[in-house]
């Protein structure tokens, strides 16, 4: 499937065919469908009926595997691959999703066989900042000079977190982030309520998890962050602690709300918080930017144990007080 | 046949066709017509600059049915062969995903016997850094002493990751990165081959992205011709490229340097709409802040042909040389946490945010001085320290500061050694300013930012010499150069290129060390007279006690003369009074004095006030009076009057003056 606004990415991509590479590297933020986009290529190259502009036809016998992840010809390498092999959903990250090198092998040695079909054979790497350091050393050989009809599509935010020996293999093709109202109208054709605030607070980026009840929970921690008081703070921790939810949901909702807080003290703007300007009006008065970075350095101290069994309670009541700290300045001096 | 890309077509097949690396290519050219061969190599160097292909070549040549020669014939059919990748001889091993030690004793295994069809065994174990420990060590007794038949190369991009015991068995040739010019002419032949147009400027622009790999640049250039269609154009390329000119960073220090957030925002937004990835910005941005940093400390040691020179003096002169490393540390700091941001534009705004935060303008006024405004020449030598400043020289530094100043308001032009000493008090003392009232808050900018450092000489002193506090800072600072200047006024003015730029920060500081370079003057001509005082002896001392000073301030002078110094220490503090600190402070008194004391320390209970009983003291009588002062605050009294306030008495803290 194509978002609108990756038409002219794809017009971009088909000028490219005549001159294919071995590896292509998708480059482009989160949440804007890049993975999407390297399926409906990957289906479009191991479709038997292309339809005009290289779209897959759909129906036929390639298409149709492909659609039920049973194509012989094609190969996805993501974190989640073993999860899914073992047959339980495994929880939602307690462990940093990796790729790992037994899985990059597989690949290689599916590299190495002649095709099903007759056409090309895919590998799709996605997201290529999780190989970790054995299975992206492992790729390099086999990317640099793949079998016949072998392409690789590598899947990515940001290049510079890849290894250089693997950027230099790979021929980069960075893909457009929708603009803001290519967004909201995506979103609101799909029937998102408050499509506006949904938006914002991810940053523009319209694909993310659409939960209402996270959403609701989300509101309330931030009407929580706009009345830093103390007993405000302690339900705040209280509230999350009861949902179970791991530590990183809450230090994202609180990385944004501090962005927004300093980014309105100090140079006016509000990225994903538009809705509540005012009560951020109300705070920037008596905030104070010092301990505001402090507060941030504590909540990134934090950030790589997102995932992690430390208590969550524990841990965001200890933030909150960093945060409470940020308005304490204000009063006595 | 199926397209390849250029890297793959353009793999080099014989030595000549390689690009750089002479030095590799002499030594086993040579190596391989004089057949003096080592058994095994080691191939090191980034990405891209021909490890793989000059072990395929060393591989042709070993086997040429010709011989072993340096020009491999590239026709006869194990060079074919081995062209094609199915020589049976040539064993090429990907280490990185064949890593452990079975792998290797498979292969090894073999090695024992004679080559099938070829003349050697060639085994190129590539990427090898990533073979586990045991693996390496299951090599070590082949790689020392392989079958007269059997050749080892191995190629890495990452040397250190090999162990000291392969490293010593191998034959080590670090292949050197390729320069732009190298890659551009390259790329040039390249697209003459392929019959593509181009146009030089484009291809030079490429050959700097590529950054010394030559893989990167031919991957580069496929981009740029599919992102053309068919044709490089130097637009086409610039903006595939993103960011090819810093100007983007100019722009953000200068808003940041004139604390404009939004115009900050607007640029950060700008960036992301041209997909500039944030942590090259960072990264480039760190190297930006550290030429500033060397503008302002090392003006030399900037090119002349630095193409962004004037720029870079300019914004030298708008950001405190603290502010400069604050930033650096900053966007060092924020590039690590770029991936735990909640996206990568949110870190980088927050990385910006931060240096704002922390920009003098925002600081509390006593934490961080005050904005610089101006780049008044300070002394134009590289002074060595010959007199290190005395910053707590017992002198109310803001008094003498304001003293001074007002001297300077008058033109009353400065002596020699006076004008040259604040450069050199500035080296001794390069900790933030003290909290001197004459901080200016706002940031008076009489000089342009494009105008250089030698206007700046030129303009301050036709700048009214004000007595208001802000500009006179500046302007105090400028006349006495300019005094040192009239004297010198035929030496040439490329000195003044040279100039140590300094703020007004370290104006203040220099106040109280001017004060001091003249009193040391006087004591330079005069020995120094000790008249008993201990404790203000050791106030002067200072930091030039080093290690040594709490036995200095927990001393009591228990007799003294010219030449010898009784000390006596209580016995609580019997552990400072040992002989290497004892040491310490007898070079000390010795430089003060300017010949050696003799230094009698013993340890016993006299009762008197040593110096540190005495800071104590004082600091009491300070806190009893800021209580007494607080508690008669009519304002306080009223609060806590009429609104049931009440005073927090031990959070009270007086002032520190220093």
């Amino acid at each position: 499937m194509l978002f609108p606004w990756q038409l002219q990415d794809w017009q971009r991509l088909n000028a490219e065919r005549a001159r294919l590479p071995n590896a292509w590297l998708f480059i482009g933020p989160a949440g804007t469908g890049k993975l999407e986009f390297a399926l409906h290529l990957a289906q479009s190259l191991l479709c038997e009926q292309l339809q005009a502009d290289y779209q897959p036809c759909g129906h036929c016998k390639g298409c149709r595997w492909f659609e039920h992840g049973t194509h012989p010809d094609f190969r996805r390498l993501s974190p989640q691959t073993d999860d899914e092999e073992e047959g339980k959903e495994a929880k939602p990250g307690r462990k940093l999703p990796l790729i790992k090198i037994e899985a990059v092998r597989q690949v290689i040695e599916f590299a190495h066989l002649t095709a099903h079909r007759a056409g090309q054979r895919i590998v799709v790497v996605e997201p290529a900042e999780n190989l970790n350091p054995a299975a992206a050393n492992a790729l390099l050989k086999i990317l640099e000079e793949p079998p016949q009809d072998v392409l690789f599509l590598l899947v990515a935010q940001a290049a510079q977190r890849l290894l250089p020996t693997i950027r230099s293999r790979c021929r980069q093709f960075p893909l457009s982030a929708p603009s803001p109202a290519q967004a909201l109208d995506w979103l609101r054709q799909q029937g998102v309520s408050n499509a506006e605030a949904e938006l914002a607070h991810n940053g523009g980026a319209p694909l993310f998890d659409h939960d209402p009840v996270l959403a609701k929970l989300r509101s309330q921690f931030i009407d929580g962050l706009g009345q830093p008081t103390f007993a405000s703070i302690l339900n705040l921790a209280e509230l999350v602690d009861k949902q179970k939810l791991p530590l990183a949901i809450p230090l994202g909702w609180l990385g944004k709300w501090l962005h927004d807080l300093a980014g309105l003290s100090l140079a006016g703007i509000v990225r994903y918080h538009p809705e509540q300007q005012a009560v951020l009006q109300q705070l920037v008065l008596r905030c104070d930017p010092v301990a505001l970075m402090r507060c941030q350095d504590a909540l990134q101290q934090l950030a790589p144990f997102g995932q992690h069994t430390l208590n969550t309670r524990l841990q965001l009541e200890a933030l909150l007080m960093d945060y409470l700290k940020i308005f304490a300045g204000g009063r006595q001096g | 046949m199926s397209y390849q890309v250029l890297a793959r077509k353009w793999r080099p097949k014989r030595f000549a066709d390689l690009v750089g690396q002479e030095h590799v290519v002499r030594a086993l050219s040579n190596a391989l017509n004089e057949e003096r061969l080592h058994h095994a190599y080691l191939l090191t160097g980034t990405r891209g600059v021909g490890k793989t292909t000059i072990a395929r070549i060393l591989a042709k040549s070993l086997n040429c049915e010709t011989g072993t020669t340096a020009e491999p014939c590239g026709e006869c059919s194990a060079c074919r062969q081995i062209d094609a990748g199915r020589f049976v001889d040539l064993l090429e091993i990907d280490a990185a995903s064949n890593t452990g030690i079975d792998n290797i004793r498979e292969v090894l295994e073999n090695a024992q016997y004679a080559p099938t069809s070829g003349r050697f065994k060639v085994y190129i174990i590539d990427e090898v850094h990533m073979l586990s420990k045991s693996a390496f060590n299951a090599m070590l007794k082949t790689l020392e002493e392989p079958p007269a038949h059997v050749k080892f190369i191995l190629a890495t991009t990452d040397p250190q990751k090999v162990p000291v015991t392969v490293l010593s068995r191998c034959l080590q040739f670090s292949l050197r990165n390729m320069t732009p010019q190298q890659v551009a002419g390259h790329l040039a032949h390249v697209l003459e081959v392929e019959q593509q147009s181009f146009e030089p400027a484009a291809l030079a622009l490429l050959g700097r992205a590529a950054a010394g790999s030559m893989r990167d640049a031919l991957s580069l250039l496929d981009q740029a011709i599919a992102y053309g269609m068919g044709e490089v154009r130097e637009e086409g390329v610039r903006a595939m490229l993103g960011a090819v000119d810093r100007r983007y960073l100019f722009v953000l220090l200068d808003a940041l340097a004139a604390a404009d957030g939004p115009r900050l925002m607007a640029e950060a937004e700008q960036l992301a709409q041209r997909g500039i990835g944030f942590d090259s910005v960072l990264a480039e941005m760190a190297v930006l802040l550290q030429q500033l940093a060397m503008a302002q400390t090392v003006p030399a040691a900037i090119a002349d042909d630095e193409p962004e020179r004037e720029a870079l003096f300019a914004l030298a002169s708008l950001i405190a040389p603290q502010d400069v490393q604050l930033y650096y540390q900053i966007a060092i700091h924020g590039r690590k946490d770029l991936a735990l941001a909640p996206d990568e534009h949110a870190g980088f705004n927050m990385t910006l945010l931060r240096m704002l935060a922390f920009h003098p303008a925002h600081a509390q006024p006593d934490s961080v001085a005050a904005p610089r405004s101006n780049t008044a020449a300070a002394a134009t030598r590289p002074a060595p320290v010959a007199m290190p400043a005395q910053p707590d020289a017992g002198v109310d530094g803001s008094a003498a500061a304001r003293a001074l100043l007002a001297g300077l308001g008058n033109r009353k032009p400065a002596s020699r050694p006076a004008a040259q000493e604040p450069g050199t008090a500035a080296d001794a003392e390069p900790e933030p300013a003290a909290p001197a009232p004459l901080a200016a808050p706002a940031p008076a900018q009489p000089v342009t930012p494009a105008v250089s450092a030698v206007s700046a000489v030129a303009v301050a002193p036709a700048e009214p010499v004000v007595t208001a506090p802000a500009p006179a800072v500046i302007a105090q600072a400028a006349p006495s150069v300019a005094a040192d200047d009239d004297e010198r006024d035929d030496e040439d003015e490329t000195e003044l290129d040279n100039t140590a730029p300094w703020d007004e920060t370290e104006a203040e500081e220099a106040m109280p060390a001017y004060a001091m370079a003249e009193e040391s003057t006087a004591v330079d001509a005069a020995p120094y007279q000790f008249d008993g005082d201990w404790g203000g002896l050791v106030t002067q001392l200072g930091t030039r006690l080093g290690a040594s000073r709490m036995l200095a301030h927990n001393a009591v002078l228990k007799g003294w003369s010219q030449s010898r110094l009784e000390l006596a220490v209580p016995d609580s503090f019997r552990h400072m009074a040992t002989r290497d600190y004892q040491e310490k402070l007898k070079t000390a008194l010795a430089e003060q004095f300017g010949h050696t004391v003799e230094l009698v320390v013993t340890i016993e209970e006299l009762g008197l006030e040593t110096p540190a009983m005495q800071g104590a003291r004082h600091r009491q009588e300070q806190l009893a009076q800021a209580r007494i002062c607080l508690e008669n605050d009519p304002v306080i009294q009223q609060l806590v009057r009429d609104m049931g306030a009440t005073l927090i008495a031990e959070t009270i803290q007086p002032v520190q003056e220093l």
